[in-house]
């Protein structure tokens, strides 16, 4: 199998690798960089779970190929906190009960992170349909909405 | 729907006020506390099963049988073992086959013959995913089909291929409970109804795939990364199947990617995990797919309950008389044993003074089922809450109405040994109604000639043309096809613990550090519900100390004193309970010992904020620390503060005859669901859920909230979209693709209140909540439907084309009676 | 993945590379990756030799106004058509549909060629492009120089996953004219929840009239056919008649008779049958008139 090498940035750090032509991102940040915080929960694009930020848009990690991303700029969980705190937005999730098992807690949060970076100001209706790709099994995903919403109006 | 009217809100009905505790402090309970682990999940940086790798770990992989029924000629696994990276293909013969499961049924690998496409036949440990995947793709299995039993009634035929040799008649169970007389029921009645009801496989769709680590050490031991949610009894059950005594086994459990009942059995895949291991002396980790996930995990138990009941004139309840078959599948899980709780409802959630109940469990070779929040619930309030409003219909009276004539109250002991303590079902009626508008908004099915149809205020309003875009607004012919309508349903479940095994309890360890940080070891297990929290914040009520002091270590049975499990609905109050006796020992320990060091009475003392504190005025004295200091490094006397406690409920373990006070407490509620029905497509909008339960006491508010909003969303889901369908054996739809979980542009507005009993069993009063949710919501919105079209909906999901089909046969009778 | 194949990774700059390279033994193109990655990662179909990523390939993305026509570049993704101000513009419809793909993960990397080339009968952008009279532009290197061939979008599909591309064809653009003024074009597809739905039908309807008389139809439908199909029947029942119940209820009869839908685990036949009539219908009342 011929190895491809791979240059992006993730997360603010270059990264330099070799990855097989198949590979997906989500095998390449949870395998090879070991930034686990991006899950698999389907591998078909139908869950959210992987959602990372991939040039300032939110991507299904598991549908981008990694050789996709030559050149560009992945965000990932990992990379919302910084010295020990979180980013305001983790920090509501957290305050408004919007946990449980949390399995799909990155994903939602990255997906948040997309929708309030393209409208700073959603209605109720921008975040539901703004999540409508992130699946959730616990919350029934009133406090998830009610903490991107409570984010948006003035949280950070 | 705006924000503002979807806020939650919350009934706080009057709490007594007890002895001297509470006036002059804070206190933590009923507060909003997020859960402790909350940071590390949000943060990404907690480990789940598939996140964790050891040293030279390996990965292993299933061949499952992928055929409903057939015999096992050969299995032929030369090229698999031959493939590079390959370290252990394991199958039958490798291993000792001991059976287990409830019908003792199931074995870890298949021997002679599979019974489900699910049923496991071989598997591979190797260097990676990829090449376990490749290498169980190359194991050839030869196969003898036999004839598939595809239902219930192919099983019950005359004839029918017997799928287990040791049951001939493929009925491996069959349960009956009664109380009363029917015959005298029956002759009590005015009014006699008949109903079938036909209920689905859910699929539990845990975020997080199932999983699992074994790893052997040095001695012998053996180490599981386990997600089970029964730790201590799964260590017992395992030990058997794997020939590892059970005191050599410990059981680490990750965080959880969801639980709903699903791991609450031991499945095939975590033994075979450990004979990998054991087969190759290295660390193996095996993780499904998510399609693996759908087709190889267990689900809700089907089944169809025929329920007859009878009322008098005046809307008393007569006689209840239950008939369940239960497609068991090809092995068997819980699943089977689910009609244990069904009965419960059917005898107890009103009074009803003759109850009977036959059920049939059938062996076919479809999937198996296993536990799912409610346990058997969610299925019989379907039946009995459907039919309560069928009665309601023909004596001519509100359901409301008819509900609170014949709804339990406190005191009572009901039919089946139940005794009420504290029981607010009459409350969550007129609370949920209430908040409802019930009044306003219910019309009389019969004299709105059985449909409510208004005209939509939009013209596309249910999934169509969401986006305005490309469409004009005006109605060409005032065309109406939307129907408005409002219900009801009510549940009963247990509350405190559930007496199943010989111990229901949960054993505590606590101890203080010489600075006040409390570490609580506690034996019940965090799934996502946040257990932790409340245990924390019990104990830090208990000790006068902030939440942060508390960590609470809940996941390794080395450390961690036994508990039954986290399943009933049972660990706020019976892990609570013991938290708290636990936490109240160590505060007599610090209160005495700070009343010797400043020469007070112990009464006359409290421990707040950090700090012990004169009861009456509140001030402070002496901070905690200093007391545990002044304990550990006395001059004369030296010790630490540490307690233990091991809680065991007041209930006693069902007799033979199904009856007795199986929990401590009982957990009652009402959900009230307004929908919207498209007349042409048959598409369910539900447009509102106003939810009161009876949790004896709400400790976290935040989390309590959390389980009746994700309770209420599973709800949903099982009532008008989930469904794993099954042909010829044959899972159809194993992916999110076509298997619908709701999403965020689904939710409905919740209203979601709580009637606080007290319950003077539970900790502060609690009682539990977890299943409690779940379980009302689609008859809920059945009756809703039906007042909304005069349609009965009788089988779940109540998908959009079912419904249609109703509506469309309804409207020819109705052409045929015209 | 399989282990013993020999893959290759190809990222071509210009067309011409691009179709040489795809004209390759055992390639495959690679668009947004969003439908072909989860079928290669099941196993549902095979993994190709070689994967010709198209995503330095100039020139066949971006969408213009060009003499008169809207050109759409293949790699057009499907927030950018949603959001685009000459497609909302010129062809609401279109902007519709994309932005009820999926979901956003999706719609950022999914692009409308891959949406047409993988052949869905569910695609979402081909039943408005069959009311737009949609062009597609072809590429190919015959050896010696790249030609272009056009194929309307009707005439673009042979079956489920199945198209009129020869190997090594590239699809570059689609093109259309705006929707004539006075013009109106609805889409809209049926499933059991609104997000992240593959529709169980989905049906669209252009319409224009004059003087109360219908002078120009289109209909078209997705996922009640082994291809997106346009409804000709139907756009015989609406042409020269008013737009009235009894013109509707003809059309939905005739929409009735000429799909030819299946029945799968997301629907019955007779089911599809029923949202298709009730859609168009509820189309169709929505015109002004």
């Amino acid at each position: 199998m011929s190895l491809v090498e791979l240059a992006f940035v993730v997360n603010g750090e270059s990264v330099t690798l070799s990855v097989p032509p198949f590979a997906t991102l989500l095998d390449v940040l949870r395998d090879d960089l070991e930034l686990t915080g991006t899950k698999y929960g389907c591998g078909e694009g139908e869950c959210g779970a992987c959602s990372v930020i991939l040039d300032g848009k939110v991507v299904n990690a598991c549908l981008v190929p990694a050789l996709e991303c030559e050149g560009a700029e992945v965000l990932t969980i990992e990379g919302l906190a910084f010295g020990g705190k979180m980013h305001p937005l983790q920090q509501a999730f957290v305050d408004h009960g919007a946990i449980q098992c949390g399995f799909c807690t990155p994903g939602m949060i990255m997906a948040a992170y997309a929708l309030l970076e393209a409208n700073p100001s959603p209605t109720e209706e921008d975040v539901k349909r703004g999540l409508e790709g992130n699946l959730c099994r616990c919350t029934g995903y009133r406090k998830i909405v009610d903490a991107v919403l409570s984010f948006a109006g003035g949280g950070a | 729907m705006n924000s503002q009217s979807s806020v939650v809100s919350h009934q706080l009905v009057p709490e007594k006020q007890r002895a001297g505790q509470i006036a002059t402090k804070d206190t933590l309970i009923g507060k909003r506390i997020p859960k402790l682990d909350a940071p590390e999940k949000a943060t990404g940086l907690a480990r789940y099963i598939e996140d964790m790798k050891l040293p030279r770990m390996l990965y292993g992989k299933i061949l499952f049988a992928d055929r409903p029924h057939a015999r096992i000629v050969n299995i032929d696994t030369a090229a698999a073992k031959a493939m590079r990276g390959v370290r252990a293909v394991i199958t039958a013969a490798d291993i000792e086959l001991v059976p287990f499961g409830f019908g003792q049924d199931n074995t870890a690998l298949k021997k002679d013959k599979v019974t489900c496409t699910r049923d496991e036949v071989a598997a591979v440990a190797a260097d990676t995913p990829q090449i376990a995947a490749e290498a169980v793709s190359r194991i050839r299995v030869t196969y003898e089909d036999l004839p598939v039993v595809a239902s219930t009634d192919e099983a019950l035929a005359e004839g029918a291929p017997v799928i287990h040799a040791k049951t001939p008649d493929n009925v491996p169970f069959q349960f009956d409970y009664s109380h009363g007389d029917i015959e005298q029921g029956i002759r009590e009645s005015d009014v006699i109804l008949e109903d079938t009801y036909t209920l689905g496989r859910q699929a539990h769709c845990c975020l997080g795939t199932s999983g699992i680590i074994a790893h052997f050490e040095a001695d012998g031991r053996l180490t599981l990364h386990s997600l089970t949610q029964v730790p201590f009894l799964y260590k017992n059950d395992l030990a058997r199947i794997i020939g590892v005594a059970p005191e050599k086994i410990r059981i680490i459990q990750p965080p959880i990617g969801g639980g709903f009942g699903s791991k609450l059995d031991i499945h095939p895949f975590e033994p075979i995990c450990v004979f990998l291991a054991r087969a190759t002396s290295r660390p193996v980790r095996l993780c499904f797919t998510r399609e693996e996930e759908f087709r190889a995990t267990p689900t809700r138990q089907p089944m169809v309950i025929h329920l007859k009941s009878g009322v008098r004139k005046d809307g008393t309840f007569t006689f209840r008389d239950v008939r369940m078959l239960l497609d068991n599948g090809g092995r068997t899980s819980w699943g089977a044993t689910t009609p244990w709780i069904s009965m419960r409802t059917f005898s107890s959630l009103y009074r009803v003074p003759h109850v009977r109940q036959h059920v049939d469990v059938v062996y076919t070779n479809n999937i198996y089922a296993c536990a799912f929040r409610g346990y058997g619930n969610p299925q019989a309030t379907f039946a009995l809450e459907s039919q309560v409003d069928s009665l309601a219909e023909v004596l001519d009276m509100d359901p409301l109405e008819l509900r609170l004539k014949n709804a339990q109250k406190p005191g009572e002991t009901t039919g089946q040994g139940m005794v009420l303590g504290t029981c607010g079902l009459a409350d969550c009626l007129e609370t949920a109604t209430q908040h409802a508008g019930w009044g306003k908004k219910r019309r009389n099915v019969k004299t709105s000639k059985r449909q409510n149809v208004a005209a939509p205020n939009q013209p596309d309003r249910t999934s169509f043309s969401r986006d305005p875009m490309g469409s004009a607004s005006t109605d060409l012919s005032s065309h109406r096809h939307i129907a408005h309508g409002i219900g009801m349903a009510s549940l009963f479940h247990v509350g405190g613990g559930a007496k199943i095994y010989r111990s229901d309890g949960c054993g505590t360890i606590l101890k203080l550090d010489d600075f006040g940080g409390v570490t609580v070891m506690t034996g019940s297990s965090e799934i996502g519900q946040g257990s932790e929290t409340v245990i924390a914040q019990i104990v830090a009520e208990e000790l006068g100390l902030s939440i942060s002091n508390i960590r609470v270590i809940n996941n390794d049975t080395e450390l961690t004193p036994w508990d039954v499990g986290v399943h009933a609905s049972r660990t706020t109050f019976i892990a609570g309970n013991s938290a708290l006796r636990a936490a109240r020992d160590a505060r007599r320990k610090l209160i005495n010992a700070a009343a010797a060091r400043l020469k007070r009475k112990p009464d006359d003392l409290d421990l707040r904020g950090g700090k012990v504190v004169e009861r009456s005025s509140g001030e402070p004295l002496e901070s905690i620390g200093k007391i545990i200091r002044g304990l550990h490094f006395g001059r004369t006397k030296n010790e630490l503060v540490m307690t233990t406690d091991f809680y065991e409920p007041p209930s006693t373990a069902p007799d033979k005859e199904q009856k007795g006070d199986i929990s401590a407490c009982y957990a009652f509620g009402t959900h009230v669901a307004e929908v919207e029905v498209d007349l042409e497509t048959g598409v369910v909008k539900v447009l509102r859920i106003c939810a009161t339960h009876d949790v004896g006491r709400v400790i976290n508010r935040l989390g309590i909230e959390g389980q009746v909003e994700g309770g209420i969303a599973q709800g949903i889901g099982y009532c008008l979209a989930e469904e794993l369908k099954v042909e010829g054996g044959r899972v159809c739809n194993p992916s999110f693709t076509d298997y619908k979980l709701f999403s965020t542009t689904d939710l409905p507005e919740l209203d979601v209140s709580f009637v606080e009993t007290n319950d003077p069993a539970g900790p502060h009063g609690a009682k539990g909540i977890g299943e409690s949710p779940l379980i009302p919501v689609a008859p809920a919105i059945a009756n809703a439907i039906y007042n909304a079209t005069g349609v009965r909906m009788t089988e779940l999901p109540l998908t959009p084309e079912r419904v249609l089909a109703k509506l469309k046969e309804a409207r020819e009778k109705e052409t045929i009676s015209d | 993945m399989p282990l013993e194949q020999s893959d290759r990774y190809l990222a071509p700059h210009t067309v011409q590379e691009a179709t040489q390279d795809a004209a390759g033994q055992g390639a495959a193109v690679l668009a947004g990756g969003t439908d072909l990655l989860p079928r290669w990662s099941k196993g549902v179909v095979k993994q190709p030799d070689a994967l010709v990523s198209l995503k330095d390939v100039e020139g066949i993305n971006g969408i213009a106004r060009i003499n008169g026509e809207v050109r759409v570049g293949a790699l057009a993704t499907m927030s950018e058509i949603a959001s685009d101000p000459i497609i909302r513009d010129a062809a609401p419809v279109l902007a519709n549909a994309a932005g009820r793909i999926a979901c956003p993960q999706v719609r950022n990397r999914a692009t409308i060629g891959g949406n047409l080339c993988n052949a869905s009968p569910a695609a979402d952008t081909a039943v408005p492009l069959i009311l737009l009279d949609a062009v597609l532009d072809i590429a190919a290197w015959n050896g010696s120089s790249l030609t272009a061939r056009e194929v309307p979008v009707t005439k673009f599909f042979k079956g489920p996953g199945a198209t009129v591309l020869a190997p090594g064809e590239l699809l570059t653009h689609i093109r259309f004219k705006p929707l004539a003024a006075g013009a109106y074009a609805a889409w809209d597809k049926f499933g059991t929840r609104p997000a992240m739905e593959i529709a169980v039908a989905s049906v669209g309807v252009a319409v224009r009239l004059d003087g109360g008389t219908i002078v120009h139809a289109r209909v078209g439908y997705g996922s009640v056919a082994p291809v997106p199909m346009r409804g000709r029947k139907a756009e015989v029942a609406l042409m020269d008649r008013p737009l009235s119940a009894e013109t509707i209820e003809r059309c939905q009869a005739a929409a009735r008779d000429e799909i030819a839908p299946i029945t799968d685990v997301r629907a019955s036949e007779g089911y599809r049958r029923d949202v298709v009539a009730v859609m168009l219908g509820r189309l169709l009342r929505n015109v002004e008139s």
